[in-house]
């Protein structure tokens, strides 16, 4: 579209510039910078009170930013009210109609705007079908649906009005374990198959990185980092990301030299991932609990340590070792052998490429990161 | 298995208390004021001839086409007073429901704070706002208007009266009505395309209907019995069944035909009301499912 008024970049599904939200003074979101290419499902991650809900409103038209411009399919949305977004949105709490039936929350949009009686009844009972809501239920209100069925409703709801962009506010938040998952799985093939870009925002890391093709931390306001899931995982820009993703082993760098880097707890690493000079004092490295093997005397990146706790997690069974002076490692075991119990003795070894060298400090004005 | 108050007959006990209040207060004096509208009125001396039995009080009543009037003017009264009150309550509770919470906590305290004064200040200080001299004609005479509106001892004043000391309690109702409406709704419907116009119309409407109807049955059975605004504010003509009462009964020195214009009047309540219960399930389908778990 090249009518003035058009984001410059047109082709993304969704552009923020540079959104900032204060609220009373205080800001709540601060140069917030992101494009989300079209049909793509994209998570947003982050600690309640860092901002995801704001973020989800002011997409939405719910909230006005105090700086910056959004864009919704190359269009300059900025300054347009709701109604006038076409964006899809499924409420945490679902927030379906109480007076009307099922259908009648699904007919919503399409009233609005003005469908056709006919065409309206068969796009409504056409999504209702896909999401699989049974011709029993859709003639009911929603107090008398189950919170699956009425995510399902939601879901139809917000994708029936075929909206440029589907933002989803913890959707899965308030349904038990099973049927979270069972969900998740749905919402994922769901998405593939209507192509509908997506914004969807949690503090579930596991949903997170399950669902999104490309994944952004936000934190006290700021998106700390965007990329592909596994990327984040592996290669966290700061502690705080590391910390946020999973169980992360932070390990601050005493010295460095040609001969190898040493740990506090003295640690001493030969084989790295990057060239010595590249390690400075008072970094950190990163190693994943899974990164870790069981090692022998001698190997090169290898210590002696001895198991503090030992947990049965299910599928992982991971192990507390005491490995220096104040240091403590989280290593998940292989399954295989039987796990060592506490107070064993035992060697771990780390293999370069599951060590990542954090490039950044936590931004300035962060909490200690999660807990 | 015996439920534990088969066992114990002693539990009713705890009945007594709620029942002879209601004995004592309800439906004594009810009984009461049943057996006084059919003794035979008074002659010179006393209230009623004590020990007669008559339905003449009633029979009177009904041929009387005064008492017509009477009775015609306090349905339209009532229902023209209910109508006006719901109009205005629910414009105002839905800007007091707009407002900030500091703002909201403000006014609303400012709806309630004349009910805190007594009915009769507040009807003497309408009585001055209202009258020839007073600053509503002051104000249109201002605005241009050549002399003083009538605006007392006439139906205006009657209504006006009769609407501004029932408003508080509608307002009040309709606010709490107004609070139990997720906000998110309204977000859910702006975001499926409905304007600001459209989400009050398809949402916010219909979820204060329960509301709309409670306050409407509570300022219906004031209205019926409204006495303070058109005594006092309305004139001779503004005459309802309560003003009726006191005239047979404390004027006339008539009290077996005051009682039973009471009578009446206890009687247009309950046919009102089942009436108003009637239309307010119509108008919430019927159904309130969807309210429980509200």
């Amino acid at each position: 579209m090249g009518e003035p008024g058009t984001v410059p970049c047109a082709g993304a599904a969704l552009e923020l510039e540079g959104v900032g939200f204060a609220f009373g003074g205080a800001p709540v979101l601060s140069g917030v910078s992101l494009r989300v290419e079209p049909g793509s499902f994209f998570s947003l991650l982050g600690p309640s009170g860092g901002g995801k809900t704001t973020l989800l409103r002011l997409v939405g038209g719910y909230l006005a930013p105090s700086a910056g411009r959004l864009g919704i399919g190359g269009r300059d949305v900025t300054d347009l009210p709701p109604e006038r977004r076409n964006v899809g949105m499924v409420f945490q709490n679902y927030a379906l109609f109480p007076h009307l039936s099922a259908r009648g929350n699904v007919a919503f949009g399409l009233e609005m705007r003005q469908v056709p009686r006919r065409e309206r009844g068969r796009r409504v009972e056409a999504m209702l079908d896909r999401v699989g809501l049974t011709a029993a239920e859709r003639d009911r209100r929603p107090s008398r649906l189950s919170g699956g069925q009425q995510q399902r409703v939601a879901l139809a709801r917000a994708l029936v009005i075929e909206p440029a962009l589907l933002l989803l506010d913890e959707p899965l938040a308030n349904l038990d374990r099973q049927l979270r998952e069972q969900l998740r799985g749905e919402l994922k093939a769901l998405q593939r198959r209507t192509e509908v870009t997506t914004l969807f925002v949690t503090h579930d890391r596991e949903e997170a990185l399950l669902l999104a093709d490309r994944v952004g931390i936000l934190a006290a306001g700021r998106l700390l980092q965007v990329g592909e899931p596994r990327d984040v995982y592996h290669r966290p820009r700061c502690p705080f990301v590391a910390r946020l993703l999973g169980d992360a082993n932070l390990l601050p760098i005493a010295s460095a030299g040609p001969d190898g880097v040493f740990l506090a707890g003295g640690l001493r690493l030969t084989r790295l991932p990057d060239p010595p000079g590249a390690y400075a004092p008072g970094q950190r490295i990163l190693l994943r609990p899974e990164g870790c093997r069981p090692g022998a005397a001698g190997e090169p990146n290898c210590w002696p340590g001895r198991v503090v706790a030992s947990h049965f997690l299910g599928a992982d069974h991971v192990v507390a070792l005491d490995v220096g002076p104040g240091v403590t490692l989280r290593m998940r075991w292989p399954s295989g052998g039987p796990p060592p119990a506490a107070g064993e003795a035992v060697q771990v070894a780390v293999p370069p490429e599951a060590l990542w060298l954090i490039p950044e400090d936590d931004p300035e004005g962060m909490a200690d990161g999660p807990s | 298995m015996v439920p534990p108050e088969r066992r114990n007959p002693w539990h009713l006990l705890l009945l007594v208390p709620a029942v002879l209040l209601l004995a004592v207060f309800f439906a004594g004096p009810m009984l009461l004021l049943l057996r006084v509208s059919l003794f035979a009125p008074a002659g010179s001396r006393g209230f009623y001839q004590p020990g007669t039995w008559t339905i003449g009080n009633y029979a009177g009543l009904f041929t009387d086409g005064y008492f017509r009037e009477v009775l015609t003017f306090t349905l339209l009264f009532a229902a023209g007073v209910t109508l006006l009150v719901l109009v205005v309550a629910y414009l105002l509770a839905l800007f007091i429901h707009s407002l900030p919470p500091r703002q909201k906590a403000l006014a609303l305290a400012a709806v309630v704070l004349p009910k805190l004064a007594s009915m009769l200040v507040a009807v003497c200080g309408l009585q001055a706002l209202l009258s020839g001299a007073g600053p509503v004609n002051e104000l249109l005479l201002a605005l241009g208007r050549a002399g003083p509106v009538q605006l007392t001892r006439n139906l205006a004043g009657a209504v006006i009266g009769e609407t501004y000391l029932l408003l508080p309690y509608a307002v009040l109702l309709l606010v709490v009505a107004l609070g139990r409406i997720d906000p998110a709704l309204l977000a859910a419907a702006r975001g499926l395309g409905a304007s600001p116009w459209g989400a009050f119309r398809r949402v916010t409407l219909p979820l204060s209907l329960p509301g709309l109807a409670a306050a409407g049955q509570l300022t219906l059975v004031w209205a019926l019995g409204a006495f303070v605004g058109p005594l006092l504010l309305g004139g001779p003509e503004e005459t309802t069944l309560a003003v009726e009462v006191h005239r047979q009964a404390v004027e006339n020195n008539r009290w077996p035909a005051g009682a039973a214009v009471a009578v009446v009047l206890i009687a247009a309540f309950v046919l009102t009301l089942t009436a108003w219960a009637a239309l307010a399930r119509a108008l919430t389908w019927g159904k309130r499912s969807w309210k429980a778990d509200a």
